[in-house]
């Protein structure tokens, strides 16, 4: 068989789906893309944060930034704070923000944070963000051209909204044909290829190329084509979260970053949105039970939000197994989002996943059955390193912890650590996280990423820094805090912003041309 | 009805002023007040002309930007579109402001009914949290320096240029892609036979008062009228 791959079926709605149709007709225009979906199966908001490479992303599918703030709720995401990682004690706080230190060694500027900046943390030495994220601004002025930024960002947003917003434009603007229908068998061609999929209502859906996006349950990957889930919780232990939405009151100050609250059997995330904060305790069946799992919610949102009246909201239950796939492209079906594998809420990794898996499929898109072993081979092995740079990063987060309850007990039994993990961190004493760690092009989560983490919860620097930094980083330092000083001066608050924003924001032509 | 203040970090602790370049924000005008100081950067961008006022008689400069009333032809999409803002355009909606008679030091004023001055939220802070001049109101503040300093260094300049009947009026002619014709009248430039003619004592005399260096760079700024007509040009083209 050496048919010319043209007929795409996406099985399954939802962010993956609905974000792999519009990416692929945007990108691969002359694809005939078809995506179906059963019309009343709930779709799971996995996660609200997204990665900066969503601002390409949207831009990449023509959705412009205004449109996608009043249509999915969203808000700007700068970055994680982890708040009671390290102790547990009042203060113990560190910020992982999204741009990355000045450009140079290191070791140089860690040397020159040292002599020269003592007084702040890393992130606060390293980027004016730290400043920006402190202080509840936007990452911009509505007066830059869309997806520009004083500093990087992502976003935060309404999953579910987003969901329906790349469905609008899929169909509405990139001629995405959609099928409201229940999928109950797949027919599979001699070679072992599939061929198509039938739905319950008699329709029989052709195709080159399968994308299953059917969330856990991974039908066409794992139902029809067998590929083994590979079970990731000896590593990572949250298999449970809680999660809420809780109303803000009106021109209350939104954060700039996703905040990640630990407690004695896992964390809390607190995402804040114009309208609502999400809220969700992340936990460990195997130490905590769901009831002590709801105090702590509770307790939290007691705290944190005051106002909220506990007996008028209702938490949610979201149960999840932690691992990926052996492979993600079998043949001639692929798996993206939570098909292909998923690893705890923590830093995001669930969206940015499917953005890196569509942009690998799409500029190494096969034009012929021949190629498409040769790409499928390329693509399992890049994605199964970044997994397990993913999971490796995630275990950080835990293993440098100094909490005593049992739970993080087990997190730093060496038993759990994966072992590249376990040689970084004995390297990491002597030199700092560097590209010779993370030599890959695109790497989820970079040598930055791991510096901010690893300096954040304070592991100590490597015991040999140079004898004196550079007069180039001590400058770059001292540039740090004066972009701040100006920063600060001339950024909105994300409130400010964002209300003026939707003040301004006409209601959409595309509700019209879908309505 | 202008409102101004003598700005302190007290009342104005959250102020924050709008710096987009638009005619709602008081942009829109077809010149700016300049002073010989300023007339090296102005003359990059700009042509520099003069006005006699008609009461006082007396000469001012100005750095045009269109050829009516209200048209400023480097307004684009809310940005100012040239590489320099003449001072008395930058600093709005500040002023320099003295106590009482009007002598000693200068303070900085801020005019508070100033359509620049923000309710929105957006904009510049010119306070931060605890009170500091953020580095946009320490840019302001050296910005009225240097326009109060070359203000009241001007009447010598323009004393010289009456002693030595330097300026002569001016009137030019502006023919349209579109067929019609815009006048610019009622302005003066530099009379450059006249400068020609100097003697050396004379140009030595106006050289070590600094007068000679801000009359070349009014001369070489007239060159920017002809880019000036391409801006109009261009206006009018796309209608």
């Amino acid at each position: 068989m050496t048919g010319t791959i043209g007929k795409v079926v996406i099985l399954g709605g939802g962010t993956a789906g609905w974000l792999s149709a519009c990416y692929l007709a945007a990108r691969r225009p002359w694809l005939d893309i078809t995506l179906v979906e059963a019309p009343d199966i709930p779709t799971i908001g996995v996660g609200e944060g997204t990665w900066p490479t969503m601002r390409g992303t949207l831009a990449a599918i023509g959705i412009a930034e205004a449109e996608f703030f009043a249509e999915c709720d969203a808000s700007f995401k700068q970055g994680s704070r982890f708040d009671g990682w390290a102790t547990g004690e009042a203060g113990d706080s560190y910020l992982h923000p999204f741009t990355t230190p000045p450009r140079g060694e290191a070791e140089d500027l860690i040397a020159a944070w040292r002599s020269a900046a003592p007084d702040l943390s890393f992130a606060e030495a390293m980027t004016p963000q730290a400043r920006i994220c402190a202080a509840d601004l936007a990452p911009r002025q509505r007066a830059m051209p869309d997806f520009a930024a004083a500093s990087n960002y992502a976003y935060h947003l309404d999953a579910g909204k987003f969901g329906a917003l790349l469905a609008r434009h899929a169909t509405g603007r990139l001629g995405v044909r959609r099928i409201a229908a229940h999928v109950n068998g797949v027919i599979g061609a001699p070679s072992g290829d599939l061929s198509a999929v039938q739905t319950r209502e008699g329709e029989t859906i052709e195709g080159d190329l399968f994308i299953d996006c059917t969330g856990r349950a991974g039908v066409l990957i794992g139902g029809h084509c067998g590929v083994e889930w590979i079970d990731r919780s000896d590593v990572s232990f949250n298999d449970c979260a809680l999660a809420v939405q809780v109303p803000t009151l009106p021109g209350s100050a939104i954060a700039s970053q996703t905040v990640g609250t630990a407690h004695e059997a896992g964390w809390i995330w607190d995402i804040a949105l114009p309208q609502r904060r999400g809220i969700g305790c992340v936990y460990s069946s195997r130490f905590m039970d769901d009831a002590r799992a709801e105090e702590i919610l509770r307790s939290y949102i007691g705290k944190h939000m005051p106002h909220a009246a506990w007996n008028k909201l209702s938490p949610r239950k979201i149960a999840f197994s932690t691992g990926h796939r052996a492979r993600f492209w079998h043949r001639n079906c692929i798996a993206i989002g939570l098909s292909a594998g998923f690893i705890e809420p923590l830093e995001a990794s669930a969206i940015v996943l499917i953005e890196l898996s569509l942009k690998a499929l799409a500029e190494n898109f096969p034009a012929s059955r021949e190629t498409m072993d040769i790409h499928a081979h390329r693509f399992n092995e890049l994605f199964r390193y970044r997994w397990d740079r993913i999971i490796d990063f995630l275990k950080l987060h835990y293993v440098l912890s100094a909490r005593e309850e049992p739970y993080w007990q087990a997190q730093r039994d060496p038993a759990t650590i994966p072992p590249r993990l376990a040689e970084q961190l004995t390297l990491w004493r002597e030199q700092p996280p560097s590209n010779w760690d993370f030599p890959q092009v695109d790497e989820v989560f970079s040598a930055a990423s791991q510096q901010y983490v690893l300096y954040g919860i304070g592991f100590p620097a490597p015991a040999k820094l140079p004898a004196a930094p550079s007069a180039k980083a001590l400058a770059q330092i001292a540039e740090v805090r004066e972009q701040a000083r100006a920063l600060v001066s001339a950024l909105p608050t994300n409130r400010a912003y964002l209300d003026n924003l939707a003040a301004a924001t006409q209601s959409p032509a595309l509700k019209e041309t879908t309505a | 009805m202008p409102d101004h203040r003598i700005l302190n970090s007290t009342d104005h602790r959250d102020l924050r002023i709008l710096t987009e370049a638009t005619s709602e924000l008081g942009d829109g005008v077809m010149a700016c007040l300049t002073v010989p100081s300023e007339f090296r950067s102005v003359q990059s961008c700009f042509p520099i002309v003069f006005r006699r006022d008609i009461e006082s008689q007396a000469f001012s400069a100005l750095a045009l930007f269109g050829f009516t009333n209200g048209e400023n032809l480097f307004l684009k999409d809310g940005r100012w579109d040239a590489p320099y803002k003449p001072l008395a355009q930058a600093i709005q909606p500040f002023l320099v402001g003295r106590p009482g008679a009007g002598e000693g030091q200068g303070q900085v004023h801020i005019d508070l009914e100033h359509p620049r001055v923000s309710t929105s939220g957006e904009g510049m802070r010119v306070f931060d949290e605890d009170g500091q001049a953020t580095p946009y109101l320490e840019k302001i503040a050296e910005q009225l320096g240097a326009l109060d300093a070359g203000y009241r260094a001007s009447g010598d300049f323009f004393a010289a240029l009456a002693r030595h009947e330097l300026l002569e009026p001016f009137r030019v002619d502006v023919p349209l892609v579109d067929g019609s014709k815009n006048s610019l009248v009622g302005f003066h430039i530099i009379d450059e036979n006249k400068l020609q003619a100097l003697g050396a004592q004379e140009l030595g005399e106006l050289h070590a008062a600094g007068h000679l260096m801000p009359i070349f760079m009014a001369v070489a700024s007239l060159s920017h009228l002809s880019d000036l007509v391409a801006r109009k040009n261009a206006k009018v083209s796309l209608g």
